[in-house]
């Protein structure tokens, strides 16, 4: 390799507050050429956000490199001070951080933004500056760059904000590029067009790529080598291929085999990393990762191993066989997955033309001005004791359905039927009572939680309010629960934000599940938590639908977890619903263009599957304030004619069966073709 | 911007209208009428009746309160019962000098409290922000007579620096001619309100500091310096515009211990004296100004708002 472009040599870094100093990492080193793109990944708390922050100076408040030295093109930074840092910031390294709703400034032009790195670098005047910054914008992909620039970032999507981030870290052409899980707060289709975009940008200023995430389906197809991290340390670092296909260390092996796109494929219950990662503010013996490894023995648990090895290194002592190619061979085969809920299964829950329009108000004073079609006009079925996920990208009116179904949220039309009964219809009283039969789980828990009640309180709450017991047998209920979601009985006197994520998610189920209710909305559950733990509660999820007979309506954007769990998929398109049917086969034979978009645009954690014959998704979703007329996705549809404008489409089952499709034009010819 | 500007003003207007109807009904609903408060317990029923006819007082509310809204328009906001001034000429020397004292002090205070709540908020936790913070709750908690006496003794008669008289010339120009005068009453207002409107600016400035925005500016290889000047103090100064509109009434109204103190007569005084007397032409009139000022308030607020802050101008 020539002279590495960046250089990071044992680093540590302290991240101190009042309590206590958290060893946030513990000694880093890598590489990078020039051009060369590295994958930083791991999860929360792992120290790879650190690891690439930390070669900025970019350290939250509190925060210090203690120990090692970062070379940026033959200088080091951590030595050169304040001064140095930013002479580089912005210049030759730039940095695109996570959520592009706030890494923007509020209150400053689009323009103002793009060009202040080169009013600070470079020596020209403003109007140079500017002309230069609307030139980057149209190299971004903005349209309209001109007007644009004298837009504010509230103006702007969120794909449009990410990619005026990237204008700002591009303008001055750096050398490096930090991206800090750039499109983690992005939709599917929108996270593609970004990395894409990154991608594009790369090749053509040369530049090297730090891209730092969570998500192993990003990385697989965008960098040359990736470094897994855990606990602050480097676990394992490779070529992108060679980790993919043959992880040595036996965390990236775990990792990779809770994914539950590789739990499909065997149609199997995920495998979990037990436990929690460790707790860096104290002092770490040994391997890291061996409280939670299945392999670990006394040696792992007393002696630190070292990163060792050239092109692939990992830090283990008892590393996967390098033979072996496949990394779930040697996984005990979790049990069978459950046979799909029948077709013929009772329905539970019937929802027939429903509609909801949210008012755009304007003031007091003001006329109303129009509606933001919510829900426009959906019919769904789901049947006793199965799972029906809806799919679909924000905005699309997945969440809005769950608050009508669960009662908060009133339609503006259609109804909703549960076991026969009309919600609409129901008395204030029978409707509250009614409530018990359907319940919540939110994607935060703990935000849905008050912060002042203990456990036992707010798991007690609702037996309360329904009446349900005296207070011994309400206490006896809520010990059974969680047991049964697989918390300490003790957990009772604690508070909310005692728990870690995953535990607070196991908090929530056990809070829908205190009144026995026998349908569970579940809003994007797993969504906030790291692969291992998403693991974690996808299988409870699945055991105590098994043993209680749940019927689950899951609502996610992720196409895998969907997939894993669900049993009928409805796919969901600014406020319509375009396709629905059994979930293997919408995933398998999708009929609706956007399905079939969405399916190709979703990136697949395995470097070997790049495949040309993909076509994602291009465009944005447009307002649900004024839908396109006839089909709603039409503006952005391959296949879209004149028809598609004029009439709505019907729904129909072209490949009869119980899978409908709501699309002019679906695609039946091309699954005839993939069939035969 | 233009349709926003419109339709706060036309909310405004209604609002003032509104303000006009209950200053209207305060005066009829005091019991046995102004009348009886005037000519106190000794007026005879013929003396109240004389004084309800000459004063109007006889006719139906509603034609009261529309001879009421006729003369307001015109600018006869009656005459004082005490004073034998009209309420209109009263409010007329009284309000500007009223104005020159809290409009500066509270310039002053916003020139100073900005910079000081920048400050503690950069230098938060180390010493210079808790002799500050201490300073703050210390200027809070004294009342402004006890400042006022201790500014009178320390600069005007240990060390005679400035007179402890405000200027008594009742025109403007009298006023700034001897500005030395007006030092001590601004620099003892403006004391309370710098306490006060730091706090908030250390508190916002320490918000925005932990946005994400100040650490994409800081990646731009900005030095926190220049962050703080270009992207922090235009977000943390959106929280003191609302206190500032909110602090626009008490600036008519004045201050009556400040203007006592001083020997200064301004609204506060002029208020003080009316509700003493049972004055009430001049204490609707005052009432008047101050509602006005309320509701002009909230209106330069919203303007400066959709100014500083790019979201709320679209919104409307």
């Amino acid at each position: 390799m020539s002279e590495p472009l960046l250089s990071v040599d044992d680093l540590h870094v302290e991240i101190a507050s009042r309590e206590r100093t958290v060893h946030a990492l513990a000694g880093v080193s890598l590489d990078l050429a020039p051009g060369e793109a590295l994958g930083v990944v791991g999860e929360s708390g792992s120290g790879k956000t650190m690891t690439a922050l930390g070669v900025l100076g970019l350290l939250p408040s509190g925060g210090s490199i203690t120990r090692g030295s970062v070379r940026f093109d033959g200088e080091d930074l951590v030595a050169g001070g304040e001064k140095r840092l930013q002479d580089v910031r912005g210049n030759t390294i730039g940095v695109v951080f996570q959520d592009p709703l706030t890494s923007l400034n509020p209150t400053m032009t689009i323009g103002a933004q793009v060009a202040e790195p080169l009013l600070l670098h470079r020596d020209i005047s403003k109007k140079e500056a500017f002309a230069r910054a609307q030139e980057m914008l149209g190299l971004v992909g903005m349209p309209q760059p001109a007007e644009r620039m004298r837009n504010y970032p509230h103006q702007l999507s969120g794909g449009m904000r990410q990619r005026v981030a990237i204008a700002m870290a591009l303008v001055c052409e750096p050398k490096l590029l930090i991206a800090d899980e750039p499109t983690t707060a992005l939709d599917v289709t929108t996270q593609h067009q970004i990395l894409e975009l990154v991608d594009d940008l790369r090749s053509r200023l040369g530049m090297a790529m730090i891209l730092v995430t969570h998500d192993l389906g990003v990385i697989a197809n965008r960098v040359d080598r990736v470094a897994v991290m855990y606990a602050g340390k480097i676990a394992e670092r490779a070529g992108v291929r060679s980790l993919f296909r043959a992880p040595r260390h036996r965390y990236t092996e775990a990792l990779f085999s809770a994914l539950p796109e590789k739990a499909v494929v065997g149609a199997t219950e995920l495998r979990t990393i037990p436990g929690l990662p460790p707790n860096l503010a104290l002092p770490q013996h040994g391997c890291r990762f061996a409280a939670r490894c299945a392999f670990a023995t006394d040696a792992c648990r007393e002696t630190e191993p070292e990163l060792l090895g050239d092109d692939h290194a990992f830090a283990c002592f008892h590393p996967v066989p390098p033979q072996q190619a496949d990394p779930l061979a040697d996984v005990v085969p979790g049990e069978e997955r459950h046979a799909p809920a029948l077709a013929s299964g009772t329905p539970l829950l019937e929802i027939a033309g429903l509609r909801k329009d949210f008012p755009l108000s304007g003031g007091p004073f003001a006329r109303s001005r129009g509606t933001v079609s919510a829900v426009g006009g959906v019919n769904l079925t789901v049947r006793k004791g199965e799972t029906f996920g809806v799919v679909g990208e924000s905005g699309c009116g997945k969440t809005t359905i769950g608050r009508m179904v669960a009662g908060l949220e009133d339609p503006t039309s259609g109804s909703i039927t549960f076991e026969g009964q009309d919600l609409a219809t129901m008395s204030r009283s029978r409707r509250r009572a009614h409530r018990r039969r359907i319940q919540l789980m939110f994607q935060d828990s703990t935000a849905a939680m008050d912060p002042r009640m203990r456990v036992g309180a707010i798991l007690r709450e609702p037996l309360v309010i329904q009446g349900v017991g005296d207070r011994a047998e309400q206490e006896r209920i809520v010990a059974e629960l969680l047991d049964a979601v697989g918390l300490p009985r003790g957990a009772v006197d604690r508070c909310p934000h005692e728990f870690s994520g995953g535990q607070r998610q196991r908090l929530g189920l056990a809070r829908a599940l205190t009144l026995s209710p026998e349908l569970i909305v579940a809003d994007e559950p797993v969504s906030a938590l790291d692969v291992s733990v998403q693991a974690q509660i996808l299988n409870l999820m699945r055991d105590l639908q098994r043993d209680r007979g749940l019927t689950y309506l899951f609502i996610s954007h992720d196409l895998a977890v969907i997939r894993y769990l669900a049993d009928t998929v409805g796919v969901m398109y600014l406020g319509k619903l375009v396709e629905c049917g059994p979930a293997d086969e919408v995933y398998e034979h999708p009929l609706h263009p956007y399905t079939r978009g969405l399916l190709d645009t979703v990136n697949v954690p395995d470097p070997e599957r790049l495949d040309d014959t993909r076509k994602p998704l291009g465009g944005e979703t447009p307002s649900a304030a004024a839908p396109p007329s006839g089909c709603r996705f039409r503006t952005r549809c391959p296949l879209a004619q004149d028809i598609c404008a004029r009439a709505e489409p019907a729904v129909t089952t072209p490949l009869g069966g119980t899978h409908q499709v709501a699309c002019h034009f679906p695609l039946v010819e091309g699954t005839r073709a993939a069939a035969a | 911007m233009t349709g926003f500007l419109v339709k706060r003003l036309l909310q405004a207007l209604v609002v003032l209208f509104l303000v006009t109807i209950i200053v209207f009904l305060l005066l009829h609903s005091l019991p046995g009428g102004p009348a009886r408060a005037i000519l106190g317990p000794k007026g005879t029923p013929q003396q109240i009746a004389h004084f309800n006819e000459v004063q109007g007082y006889d006719d139906p509310l509603p034609v009261q309160y529309a001879d009421y809204l006729v003369r307001l328009v015109h600018g006869d906001l009656g005459q004082s019962y005490k004073l034998n001034e009209s309420v209109s000429s009263l409010l007329g020397q009284r309000l500007p000098k009223t104005l020159i004292l809290t409009v500066l002090s509270t310039v002053v205070a916003v020139v100073v409290a900005v910079p000081l709540g920048l400050l503690q908020a950069v230098r938060r936790g180390r010493p210079a922000d808790y002799i500050l913070t201490a300073l703050a709750f210390l200027a809070y908690a004294t009342p402004v007579f006890f400042l006022g006496l201790i500014f009178i003794i320390v600069f005007s008669q240990a060390i005679p620096l400035f007179p402890a008289e405000a200027p008594q010339g009742t025109s403007i120009g009298s006023i700034f001619s001897g500005f030395s005068g007006m030092v001590l009453p601004i620099v003892t207002m403006a004391f309370g309100i710098i306490a006060m409107f730091s706090r908030y600016m250390r508190s916002a400035t320490l918000d925005n500091l932990t946005e994400e925005y100040v650490r994409t500016a800081t990646a731009k290889g900005q030095s926190s310096r220049r962050i703080l000047a270009r992207h922090v103090l235009r977000n943390a100064l959106i929280p003191l515009v609302t206190l500032l509109g909110l602090y626009l009434p008490t600036l008519f109204s004045g201050a009556l211990v400040v203007e006592s103190m001083f020997n200064y007569p301004g609204m506060g005084l002029l208020f003080w004296n009316a509700a003493q007397g049972s004055d009430f032409p001049v204490l609707l009139g005052v009432t008047l100004v101050v509602g006005v000022a309320t509701v002009v308030g909230s209106l330069v607020t919203d303007i400066v708002y959709a100014l500083l802050d790019p979201r709320i101008r679209s919104v409307s």
